[in-house]
């Protein structure tokens, strides 16, 4: 059966064969002959000689006589004849190949099988175009044999659905991490205006994703920015390729293509344009730009349509300022149309069961008509179902809701596409203008802008940059602006961002000028306020730089302490206790006593001002040495005297209403309460403290040592021989109580004496002096203040005494001795010889330092 | 009216001591003190030459008295004014009787040495620390405290 099948096809095949070649010699079993025909009729033979079933040595001859045969000719017969030998040898793959090939030439050759066989087998492949081909041929071979063929349009229909949905695009999976990375390091240098490092990184990002449209939105910014437009335009056509529907780009590359010299690319850029404002009618903006350069381009009727479609939604301003081009192109207008440009398709293609249900879904979409929508609808349920993952699906689903304006489902959509795959800027943006269109979902709607922003919208940095103008938040706005303008220079927002952008610096500047004029002085206050506070030193701060002025502070202190401590101490708690339980009598009198001694009365000062005068006569002191005193901030003494002065200066008022309506008991609790709080400050501030800081200050060790080291160095000077001073009696080396002394005057003192002494030895001739020291504490008799007596004893004839020092000799320095003392509250004697050996001595009397107790 | 049993003798350039013990003090309040008032030391010893008294309150510092009715060692002239308690004080010393308390208006906490060497002529004197109060200092007056 098979071998008379074989032998008829071949001599079929033969038959045809011979005509184009008649001339061609028979060829011999095993000649190596390249005549199609001759070797088609060798494997004819071939398989005669070997019956009704050849074996495969036979069948591989022949395969290998035809294959040769079919390198000089295409028949249809001879591609039948082969294919029936590579069927007989059960290789059914180059049969059907075979069988394909005769189909190509001559479907009509082929039985209905046979093109059965063909179509299902391009069907399996979703080779769809020859499925579909095939399926035809059949319809016709069937409807010439009499068979049933109405069951093959059908099949027909779903193949070129299939075939359509192949050529449509799957969606981009979304960029990898690295991707996203590099993007928003590229965004922050485009941000600061770092060119080439944005260029680096975006470029990177292209690398990790090569269809990455945020990317090369982002690149395409810098290189316009860079002034290199070729690279910014194939930027854009990049993310156009990607993206085709993304207006940004559009824009932007229709922007840059309308600077190009020639006429076609501005015909181009004229497209972009048209198809940026047919995505977008609500950006009435690139109506208008539309509508100018078509004008400029020379196409009237095309300016006037877009014109007109502006004009539509315009304000009256707006109206006003288009009416003159208007004007123009109603006399020129003529009328015409455009062709949208088609979106190109990728080669890309998916396997994944769901993205063939979505490419189908878009191929009822672009098809059209009745049902389309539901049953794309359909599909796109199925193939979220199918793969829960893809985001394409709700995407394309939305987009339907939002054509048919069924606002929940396509929000609905949309979320699940944001939530799917973030990165997607166009899923956001379109989820924005969607809650947009409801005023009560304004929030809402802000929200969904800022998951554009992050995702990478250069639209939602306008629509953020004018709610936060909206919200008053224009340094916010102004940033957004910025940015926009940074990343989108050439975008369909780039003019309003950089006009409201100058807008709002004047403004800030403005703002930042009025700020300045309030907040100057105030700042210039505050500073001055920080410098009182931390400038200046303490009270014992100052007298440890300047002890010379222990002195003078002394008596200073002395009535702050008497005036303050002791009387206002003395006071305060008494007069509060009698204001909270006295009568109303007993706090009358008690008011008027303490506002008469607090503040004055009839012409006397009251303690506030006595308090006062002494604390600015110690400050006049301190600048005398150069300092300044922080008194209220820095000293841990006066800081509370001072604040206990403040809440008495501040219980005045008070204290007058008490004594005026004593019977107002709530008056008298208030102001008993300052006096307790002011006694308190007082109690803090410690008066012997303050006695202490001046005795440190005040006071001089007394070193016999350093006496001697000074007695050596007036030798030195005088020429003499430095004497010693013996210590006379009990004294011993430091055992001597301080005195209250400055150290100038103490070592003024002793120079003068020590030089007196070694003067009068050398206008008398003798070769050295004696000299010896004695000390004496004791008390005065009267105040019971300790004193220091030191004797210098001398063994000099004659010499100083009683009356001469009493004339205060101011050749010998005495008088300086004597002055110097006297403002010590000291004083200077001749006495007689404390010892042996010695003539006489001087002694200076001092106020010693008190020993501790 | 209480009949006056007590008697004190207050030197001070003022009379906030005395106003301030005779208001603020229950005992200044019903009149049961006498309150003597001497500007100075020589009225001080005239008041004392005509008077018992049970206590002497002394202030410390004379800076309202006029200068030629200070006392004291013409040498510390500048210092008079600031110390002249201590001279009143001992003035008056040789004219009081032993045992009447004198109260300085010094704080002699930490001058100990020196309060001890005024008892020496004065056994009776006393003290006084900033902050006590004119109560606290009349009870000291009249030894309740």
């Amino acid at each position: 059966m098979i071998l008379e099948a074989l032998l008829a096809a071949l001599a079929f095949t033969a038959s045809q064969d011979a005509a184009p070649a008649p001339e061609a010699p028979a060829p011999a079993a095993g000649d190596c002959s390249s005549d199609p025909a001759a070797l088609a009729a060798q494997a004819r033979s071939l398989l005669e000689d070997a019956g009704a079933a050849p074996d495969a040595a036979t069948l591989r001859r022949a395969r290998d006589l035809l294959r040769r045969a079919r390198k000089g000719s295409s028949d249809a017969a001879l591609m039948l004849s082969s294919a029936d030998v590579a069927f007989a040898a059960g290789d059914e793959e180059e049969g059907a190949d075979l069988l394909a090939a005769a189909a190509e030439r001559d479907a009509a050759r082929l039985s209905p099988p046979e093109l059965l066989l063909l179509a299902r087998r391009a069907q399996a492949r979703r080779r769809w175009r020859e499925a579909i081909a095939r399926y035809q041929d059949l319809g016709r071979a069937l409807e010439a044999g009499g068979g049933a063929a109405d069951w093959i349009p059908g099949r027909v229909r779903e193949l070129e659905l299939e075939a359509r949905a192949d050529a449509i695009a799957p969606p981009s999976a979304g960029p990898p991490a690295e991707a996203r990375l590099a993007l928003a390091d590229g965004k922050r240098a485009l941000a600061a205006g770092r060119l080439q490092e944005a260029r680096e990184s975006l470029r990177a990002a292209l690398d990790a994703s090569p269809d990455y449209t945020e990317a090369l939105l982002a690149l395409g910014a810098v290189e316009t920015r860079s002034h290199r437009p070729a690279a910014a335009i194939r930027a854009y056509r990049g993310a156009l390729a990607a993206e085709p529907d993304r207006v940004e780009a559009l824009t932007a590359l229709a922007n840059l293509l309308w600077e190009e010299p020639d006429r076609r690319t501005k015909e181009e850029s004229l497209r972009l344009l048209d198809r940026a404002a047919a995505l977008r009618p609500d950006l009435r903006p690139l109506l208008r730009l539309s509508a100018n350069r078509w004008a400029e381009f020379g196409d009237a009727p095309k300016a006037l349509e877009r014109l007109d479609r502006f004009l539509e939604q315009a304000s009256p301003p707006e109206r006003a300022e288009a009416q003159a081009l208007r004007d123009a192109l109603s006399r020129r207008v003529r009328g015409a149309t455009e062709e949208p440009t088609p979106a190109p398709a990728s080669p890309e293609e998916t396997a994944s069961a769901a993205v063939d249900l979505w490419k189908k879904a878009q191929v009822y979409l672009q098809r059209g008509g009745d049902g389309a929508d539901e049953e794309a609808l359909r599909l796109l349920a199925e193939s979220e179902r199918l793969d829960p993952r893809f985001a394409g699906a709700p995407e394309l689903a939305a987009s339907i809701a939002l054509r048919r304006e069924q606002w929940r489902e396509a929000e609905a959509a949309l979320r699940r596409a944001v939530r799917l795959d973030p990165s997607r800027v166009a899923n956001h943006e379109q989820l924005a203008r969607l809650l947009d269109r409801f005023p009560e979902r304004s929030a809402e709607a802000l929200e969904a802008w800022r998951g554009a922003e992050a995702a990478g919208s250069t639209e939602a940095l306008i629509r953020l940059a004018r709610a936060a103008e909206r919200a008053g938040s224009p340094r916010e706005a102004l940033r957004l602006y910025r940015r926009y303008g940074n990343e989108a220079p050439a975008g369909p927002g780039a003019d309003e961002a950089a006009a409201s952008a100058a807008r709002l610096e004047a403004g800030e500047r403005k703002t930042v000028l009025a700020v300045a004029s309030v907040f100057a002085p105030l700042a210039a206050a505050a500073l001055w306020l920080v410098w009182r506070r931390r400038a200046g030193v303490s009270f014992a701060e100052w007298l440890a730089r300047d002890p010379g002025k222990a002195r003078d502070a002394r008596p200073v202190v002395g009535r702050l302490r008497h005036e303050v401590l002791k009387h206002g101490g003395m006071l305060l708690s008494d007069a509060a206790a009698r204001l909270q339980d006295g009568d109303a009598e007993t706090r009358r009198a008690t008011a008027q006593l303490l506002s008469a001694r607090l503040y004055g009365d009839s012409g006397a000062r009251g303690l506030l001002d006595e308090a006062d005068s002494a604390v600015a006569q110690l400050r006049a002191l301190a600048r005398e040495s150069g300092v300044r005193l922080n008194l209220r901030h820095r000293d841990p003494v006066f800081s509370w005297l001072l604040r206990g002065l403040a809440v008495l200066r501040g219980a005045r008022r008070g204290l007058r209403r008490v004594a005026e309506r004593p019977t107002r008991t709530w008056d008298a609790a208030l102001a008993r309460r300052l006096l307790r709080r002011a006694a308190a400050c007082f109690a803090v501030s410690s008066g012997p403290e303050l006695a202490r800081t001046i005795e440190r200050a005040a006071v001089l060790p007394v070193r016999a040592d350093a006496l001697r080291a000074l007695l050596a160095g007036v030798a030195e000077e005088h020429g003499a021989p430095a004497p010693e001073l013996e210590l006379v009696g009990d004294l011993a080396e430091g055992g001597l109580p301080a005195v209250r002394i400055s150290a100038l005057d103490w070592q003024t003192v002793w120079r003068n004496l020590f030089a007196n002494a070694l003067e009068e030895a050398q206008r008398r001739g003798a070769a050295s002096v004696r000299l010896g020291l004695c000390a004496q504490t004791r008390r005065d008799p009267v105040t019971g203040e300790a004193r220091l007596r030191l004797v210098l004893a001398d063994d000099l004839e004659g010499g100083i005494d009683a009356a001469r020092l009493r004339e205060r000799g101011a050749e010998r320095g005495l008088g300086v001795v004597v002055e110097l003392l006297r403002r010590s509250e000291g004083s200077v004697a001749v006495v007689p010889a404390p010892a042996a050996g010695f003539t006489k001595g001087i002694a200076l009397d001092l106020p010693a330092a008190e020993e501790p107790a | 009216m209480t009949a006056r049993s007590r008697s004190v003798l207050i030197v001070e350039d003022g009379t906030e001591y005395r106003d301030a013990f005779r208001r603020l003090s229950p005992e200044g309040a019903d009149g049961s003190v006498e309150w003597l008032h001497a500007p100075n030391a020589a009225a001080a010893l005239r008041l004392l030459d005509r008077h018992r008294v049970d206590a002497v309150f002394l202030d410390v510092v004379f800076d309202r008295t006029p200068p030629e009715d200070l006392i004291g060692p013409a040498e510390h002239r500048a210092s008079l004014a600031e110390r002249q308690g201590f001279y009143v004080a001992a003035a008056i010393a040789r004219v009081l009787p032993s045992g009447v308390p004198v109260l300085l208006a010094y704080d002699f906490t930490d001058d100990p040495g020196r309060l001890a060497a005024l008892r020496r002529s004065i056994p009776a004197l006393e003290g006084v620390e900033e902050g006590e109060s004119a109560s606290r200092l009349v009870e000291r007056l009249l030894g309740k405290a």
